[in-house]
């Protein structure tokens, strides 16, 4: 699903942000990303979702070599994947099922599916009654709830999360937690960065750990 | 298809609603170019017409010198009928000149009284058949005429022509430089609309990129903002325009200021409006120019950046 083989990302600011990272991750599986702020977590997921390129390696996401010269279709590639961040990204005029339809509105679905999958997904995160409420009336647990539900409406194959629990509290951390469980044990592939140790530690999946931009450890 | 359409209309208007003062502006520049543009384009449009209409009342005055028999002149007349191009000869005797001065003149003939009969030359009138009625036919038969020694003069109105020539060539060149200058400021007034709307919306087109909106659903609606502000802003210059034409022109200008006698001249000859070929090339014009606008800024500022 996801293969990195001696990617280093440097800015032009000449700021190392990874530097040598070899790591495989496959499908259905879930893994932490982990390290202290500045070891390159986010740089790493920018590199899968194509937000940046590396200064030098291979990345390969879902089958296509992102790193390929000529390639131009990320639009093509963020289609397989699902994106949530610290910050949610919601569009903060519209309704909760509004910003679920966007997704499927801009990747040109036809009215009657998106009324039925925004239905769907809503469901599954359990807010099918907030549907017409503004996001700027849900709490941030809701709010990251929405984010995720966005992110899976189209049903990709690959969630990237980048510290998704980074501005809630623990129960909204468990419920969140809980529909990504659900998720992994659906087939989904799960790349979930976060510096939070307490969080990696109450759930059994694998952890790759970045330290100054470089690869330390994993384990299973 | 369809729903691609759709969409990428509605985002179109909502872009153009969550910026209705920056659009209106860019619209009413638009307008005010395209005004003064089209203002260019219907002078030498008139202009032109005002040519072939002159043309098509062309008659060549040959004036005979003094002395020319009478024998003479019957046979001067069938050979400049015989010209390529000549449908009739009229001989005008100097009795007949001065008959027509004096219905000419009307009450005011008597400022003839004590001009000698026979002052007036004789002279031929020659009219041209309708496809001969254009510049270049004239200066052939005018020369062919300036062969005939019997000859002293001919007139067929010649500072006229130049002098429309000449005006109706500098208005194209002034229409095409003002209006290169003109157009030139709207892709750029487009430009820098469209960077603020873009600007405006910049969180929403990040989302879309994440969410894997393919480049045209985020580009497309901006270029239709750039057609639709070309579009609104040319014809609401065209309705300027006509406005301007109709009410003030033919109404107030021309029958105010013209003097009784350019009026008289006139008056055959119909000031038109721009016709619907030339008006829908006018908007279309504008429409491109709002679109290479919005183009460039999208080119600029939308692009997937990796």
């Amino acid at each position: 699903m996801i293969q990195l083989t001696h990617v280093s990302k440097i800015y032009p600011s000449q700021i190392t942000a990874l530097s040598d990272v070899t790591l495989e991750i496959s499908a259905g599986e879930f893994a932490f990303l982990t390290g202290p702020s500045g070891s390159g977590k986010t740089t790493l997921l920018r590199l899968l979702y194509c937000a940046e390129r590396p200064t030098s390696g291979e990345v390969i996401v879902n089958g296509i070599h992102v790193t390929k010269k000529g390639f131009r279709m990320v639009y093509q590639l963020r289609r397989t994947m699902g994106i949530v961040f610290q910050d949610f990204k919601l569009l903060q005029d519209r309704t909760v099922g509004q910003n679920i339809a966007f997704a499927l509105e801009v990747t040109g679905h036809a009215p009657k599916e998106i009324k039925k999958k925004v239905s769907e997904i809503l469901n599954r995160v359990g807010l099918q009654a907030r549907e017409e409420d503004s996001v700027l009336f849900l709490s941030a647990g809701e709010q990251q709830r929405v984010a995720i539900a966005r992110a899976l409406v189209n049903d990709p194959p690959l969630l990237l999360a980048d510290e998704p629990t980074g501005n809630l509290d623990d129960t909204m951390t468990a419920e969140v937690m809980q529909i990504l469980t659900d998720l992994h044990h659906r087939g989904t592939t799960i790349v979930f960065a976060t510096h939070d140790t307490d969080l990696i530690l109450r759930y059994p999946y694998r952890v790759i750990h970045l330290r100054r931009g470089r690869r330390v450890e994993s384990s299973a | 298809m369809f729903f691609f359409l759709r969409y990428v209309m509605r985002r179109a208007f909502q872009n153009m609603k969550g910026n209705l003062l920056p659009n209106l502006t860019t619209i009413a520049i638009i307008g005010i170019s395209m005004l003064i543009f089209s203002s260019f384009s219907l002078i030498a449009f008139n202009l032109t017409s005002f040519l072939k209409a002159w043309e098509e009342k062309i008659e060549v005055m040959a004036y005979l010198k003094k002395g020319v028999v009478l024998s003479d002149v019957e046979g001067l007349r069938r050979k400049i009928r015989q010209f390529e191009g000549v449908e009739a000869v009229k001989y005008v005797s100097s009795d007949d000149a001065m008959d027509f001065m004096e219905r000419k003149l009307g009450r005011q003939k008597n400022l003839l009284e004590g001009i000698p009969p026979g002052i007036l030359p004789s002279s031929f009138e020659i009219r041209l058949k309708k496809d001969f009625r254009n510049t270049n036919s004239l200066k052939r038969i005018v020369t062919q005429l300036n062969q005939f020694p019997q000859i002293e003069e001919i007139q067929y109105g010649q500072e006229w022509v130049e002098t429309f020539l000449t005006l109706t060539h500098l208005f194209r060149i002034s229409q095409w430089v003002l209006g290169g200058l003109l157009l030139m400021g709207i892709i750029f007034i487009t430009f820098n609309t469209l960077q603020l709307t873009i600007s405006s919306r910049k969180e929403e087109i990040e989302i879309m990129q994440i969410l894997g909106a393919s480049p045209s659903v985020i580009q497309v609606p901006f270029y239709i903002e750039g057609l639709i502000q070309g579009l609104v802003g040319t014809s609401l210059a065209i309705l300027c325009l006509f406005y301007l034409h109709y009410e003030v022109l033919l109404y107030k200008v021309f029958f105010l200021y013209i003097t009784p006698s350019i009026k008289d001249w006139a008056s055959g000859i119909p000031i038109l409006f721009l016709p619907p070929d030339k008006i829908t090339l006018i908007i279309l014009g504008g429409m491109v120019l709002g679109f290479f606008g919005s183009f460039a800024a999208s080119m600029r500022f939308l692009k997937y950046r990796v």
